[in-house]
């Protein structure tokens, strides 16, 4: 199986140029997965899904330069590969040549010897888990959460899943390879209070494997104490205040800052970073990091969707912009080396996207930031999309913690806090020594010197 | 009645390999069962800097399984037609039974059917590529055309057409075509140095040619740069607790998120809405009536059938301030004893059926649009939306303008920036003191995203005074 996916995407790449393409590259993408649900104790859905695509990018030469189109199809016979390329082939006759255009072929793939070090260090796994071992693990995680207290009155329950993909890329010069990629998960909702006092909140892990998850108790009791902890929350009196952001919500933060630093957004300035390369924009406490290939991480990758190899980025060092995050086409404009950045569907044009995102903790226990700050608010959940990549401009709905002379007190919500993104990473003041991974993020706790909360003035 | 030549097109999957996996995954516990398989291709073309530079086209085969007992639930799903896979993907969804005791063999049979609301053909067949490309050219220079001070513009169009075929337990087969199109457009404006941003757009369940064809694009261009002017005027917006008046058409999406999640079957039966066990309860105003419709012919959020092969409705969420009824899926409807409403509703072949919203709207009132801003003596008259979201258990909603003005002793005064309105589901429509004459439906821009699945959807609203929202801005 997962010999031929890479010849499936060669193939393609083949076909494509004997059509008479100048160029092609072609990802395959095959996902095996698998998720139970269990409510109040019994099973609610067994889901199984096995899906496989195929995506080719097609560039032709046009008397005012190089036109591409693309299109992806789940149909692996040479008749359905054939039809693939003859319907990108019509579609690249409408393109309109870009004088920026970047051909596939040249980009910096990874060495056969890199190649061999990265399957070695990322064997290939026939199961992440098992079905009655993910369905126990979820049945004993929504168990403690209903045990944890008896404020617990309801269930949206628990889940366990776990999927196998494989990732294949390969171009018309020769380049082709693929990697493994497996991930399971964890979670659970459960509910407190009734009527209008009801109050919702979950806990949820992924890992590579079963047996990097923590346990399903410790997983169920963290949702019903985070559940159980928000109830009789009111909305609070609003002003200027210190924001502190858990490692859950402080993600999102990350996921902001790396939509700024896109390169295909700074080249058409949507960006409120546009002009802000190798300038300090955090405090020089901060530094982050893109990392492809951490143990805790689920975005490892060994090549990006054009195959360039992917490489450790320091994207803030002690709070300096260092890079805007490139494919190559936004790399060949903005005049820099690509960083490995390209993420790609089976069709489209590629986007930006990083694998793991990390921020280095601090020196900080939340507990001394909070004494720190004395008076303010804790969010741990937000809503809403109100954040503005072109102005930084941010907006959004909260709930969270009353922080009163140095402790949390009061759960608060039907809050909003607002600012502008840049004034805010200028303004943090404390970065938390508690690191916790998200998939593919990793934050601590992260305090902003100021923004405006809006409540109940009454 | 009018029964529609389905047949004439060759299905895509063999009616006798339907019926072979339909017979396999059929048991006698089980209260429902169904396969969806589906064929469907998108295509997509942008504009950007001037050029078309992105064309792309993807095409989608699958089918998905699902064996229901009780509020247990199999689903699995293939995108390989050959027996082999099929017979594991039944087996797989029918791994929820215990005995899983085979019934009779079923065969299928197809029930007639009524006239379709929308157009039964390929949206892209009547618009080449080649005219789409021309149309997306001459909106970029006349966008750029309309004020010097953009500097950027996005286009795209796009269209996708969906051929499902659902087979039920009782070997009933029923089809439904779908097509669905969109135009879009955002430019960024510069002056002084400030940036920032418009966008608009629409589309529906017809052809591109009655996209295209006509004065909407030149309208949504038109649009975009308007509102990407006025945000360049924009002020820092007040925040704290305030009236708002609503105006009509796509800030409906208060009703999406305010009360129309917490009304789907899957919360209610579980109880962990806070509509739960509402049902006859006032949640609204007098006056407030709110209505989930799709059957109205060409909308985005419409259906002939659900994804589980119910004919759609109209349904009555509020009827003068009294909550009247849920949305039902048919696993959700029968545990609640209740009839399904023709809302379950999928994604894909790959995803569960949940119960969601077609085009949720509420009826008109009598006051005139300028006698509700007028009433307002210090707030906030908010025109247009970007997206918003919903804690369906606390019952708190938030949404976010993207066009807003101040508004001072009922005249209306500057723009303000886009801020997120939060507000409490069970309360909001009780603070509804003025409801316009002006019902208007969205454009067709709704994206509804619930487990991870997004739907089409669309919303409507008349003018509608609100007497306390918290506004998310930043002038205190």
């Amino acid at each position: 199986m997962s010999a031929s996916l890479e010849k499936i995407t060669a193939t393609l790449t083949q076909l494509a140029m004997q059509k008479g393409a100048v160029d092609a590259d072609a990802i395959t993408v095959s996902n095996i997965s698998e998720s139970i649900s269990i409510r109040h104790g019994n099973t609610e859905s067994l889901e199984r899904s096995d899906s496989q695509g195929t995506g080719l990018r097609l560039f032709i030469r046009k008397t005012n330069g190089v036109a591409f189109a693309s299109a992806s199809t789940s149909d692996f016979s040479a008749e359905g590969l054939q039809r693939l390329v003859d319907q990108v082939w019509e579609m690249a006759q409408i393109s309109e040549p870009d004088p920026d255009a970047v051909l596939p072929s040249g980009a910096a793939h990874p060495s056969d010897e890199e190649i061999a070090i990265w399957k070695k260090e990322h064997p290939e796994h026939d199961e992440p888990w098992q079905t009655t071992q993910a369905r126990d693990a979820a049945i004993a995680c929504e168990a403690a959460a209903l045990h944890a207290s008896d404020l617990i009155s309801n269930s949206e329950g628990a889940s366990a899943a776990f999927g196998i993909s494989q990732i294949a890329y390969a171009n018309a010069e020769g380049f082709h390879a693929e990697y493994q990629k497996t991930s399971v998960s964890l979670s659970c909702s459960v509910i407190a209070g009734s009527g209008d006092e009801m109050q919702r909140d979950y806990s949820y892990r992924r890992a590579h494997a079963a047996e990097d998850l923590p346990s399903a108790k410790m997983i169920g009791e963290e949702a019903a104490m985070r559940t159980v902890r928000r109830l009789h929350a009111q909305s609070m009196t609003g002003g200027n205040m210190p924001v502190v952001f858990e490692p859950r919500v402080a993600t999102s933060i990350l996921g902001h800052l790396i939509s700024a630093i896109n390169g295909r957004a700074i080249l058409q300035k949507r960006s409120f970073l546009s002009d802000a390369l190798n300038l300090p924009i955090f405090p020089d406490f901060i530094t982050i990091e893109d990392h492809p290939n951490h143990p805790d991480g689920l975005g490892n990758r060994l090549f990006d969707g054009e195959g360039t190899r992917c490489k450790p980025l320091t994207i803030i060092d002690h709070g300096v912009l260092q890079a805007f995050l490139t494919d190559r086409y936004a790399a060949g404009r903005l005049n820099s080396t690509p960083t490995g950045h390209a993420s790609r569907g089976l069709t489209g044009d590629t986007s930006i996207g990083t694998s793991n995102v990390i921020l280095h903790p601090g020196e900080y226990s939340p507990e001394e930031i909070y004494q720190d700050i004395g008076n303010g608010l804790l969010v741990t959940e937000l809503i809403g999309f109100g954040v503005n990549g072109v102005t930084g401009d941010y907006s959004r709905g909260a709930a969270g913690f009353l922080i009163e002379n140095g402790a949390l007190t009061k759960p608060v919500h039907e809050i909003t806090i607002a600012g502008n993104l840049h004034e805010m990473f200028a303004g943090i003041t404390h970065i938390g020594r508690d690191l916790t991974w998200f998939g593919s993020m990793a934050t601590p706790t992260i305090a902003f010197a100021n923004l405006a909360v809006a409540g109940d003035d009454k | 009645m009018i029964e529609l030549m389905i047949d004439s097109k060759t299905p895509f999957i063999d009616e006798s390999l339907l019926t072979q996996t339909l017979n396999q995954m059929l048991c006698i516990e089980a209260d429902d069962a169904d396969l969806y398989a589906e064929s469907g291709f998108s295509e997509s073309l942008s504009m950007e800097e001037g050029r078309v530079k992105h064309v792309s086209a993807s095409s989608h085969c699958g089918i998905g399984a699902r064996v229901v007992i009780g509020e247990m639930s199999g689903h699995a799903c293939t995108d390989r037609f050959d027996p082999a896979s099929l017979k594991q993907m039944a087996q797989a969804a029918k791994s929820v039974a215990k005995a899983g005791k085979a019934l009779p063999t079923i065969h299928l049979s197809r029930p007639n059917r009524s006239q379709p609301l929308y157009s039964q053909i390929d949206p892209t067949l009547s618009v080449n590529m080649a005219t789409r490309k021309a149309l997306l050219e001459r909106i970029d220079q006349l966008t750029r055309a309309i004020d010097p001070r953009v500097k950027q513009v996005f286009a795209n169009v796009s269209a996708s057409f969906e051929d499902i075929y659902i087979v039920r337990m009782d070997g009933n087969v029923l089809h439904d075509a779908r097509p669905l199109v969109r135009f879009n457009i955002s430019v960024v404006v510069e002056q002084n140095g400030r940036r920032e941003n418009g966008s608009a757009g629409g589309g529906g369940r017809y052809s591109l040619d009655e996209l295209l064809n006509g004065s909407l694009p030149e309208y949504f261009a038109r649009e975009a740069v308007r509102m990407a002017l006025l945000n360049l005027e924009a002020i820092a917006t007040p925040a704290g607790i305030m009236p708002v008046v609503l105006g009509p058409g796509w800030p409906g999406i208060l009703l999406h998120e305010a009360i129309g999640h917490g009304l789907e079957g899957d919360f209610n039966r579980k109880g962990t809405s806070v509509f739960s066990g509402r049902i006859g309860e006032r949640i609204a105003a007098k006056g407030v009536t709110v209505i989930d419709d799709g059957t109205i012919p060409n909308r985005r959020g419409s259906l002939n059938i659900d994804d589980e092969g119910t004919p759609t409705q109209r349904t009555t969420l509020i009827e003068d301030g009294i909550l009247t009824g849920y949305l039902m899926d048919r696993q959700n409807a029968r545990l609640m004893g209740m009839p399904s409403t023709g809302n379950g509703r999928r994604e894909s072949y790959a995803d569960p059926i949940l119960p969601r919203m077609t085009n949720t709207f509420m009826l008109a009132g009598e006051h005139s649009p300028e006698e509700a801003i007028r009433s307002l003596k210090h707030g906030i008259y908010a025109v247009n939306f970007g997206g918003g979201q919903v804690d369906i258990t606390s019952g708190k909603f938030v949404f976010t303008t993207s066009e807003a003005y101040l508004v001072e002793d009922g005249q209306i005064k500057t723009p303000v920036k886009g801020a997120t309105l939060m507000g409490n589901g069970p309360d909001v429509l009780k603070k509804v003191s003025m409801i316009g004459n002006d019902l208007k439906l969205d454009p067709g821009v709704g994206t509804c995203g619930k487990d991870g699945q997004s739907v089409p959807v669309g919303v409507g609203l008349p003018t509608l005074r609100i007497d306390e929202l918290t506004i998310g801005g930043t002038q205190l």
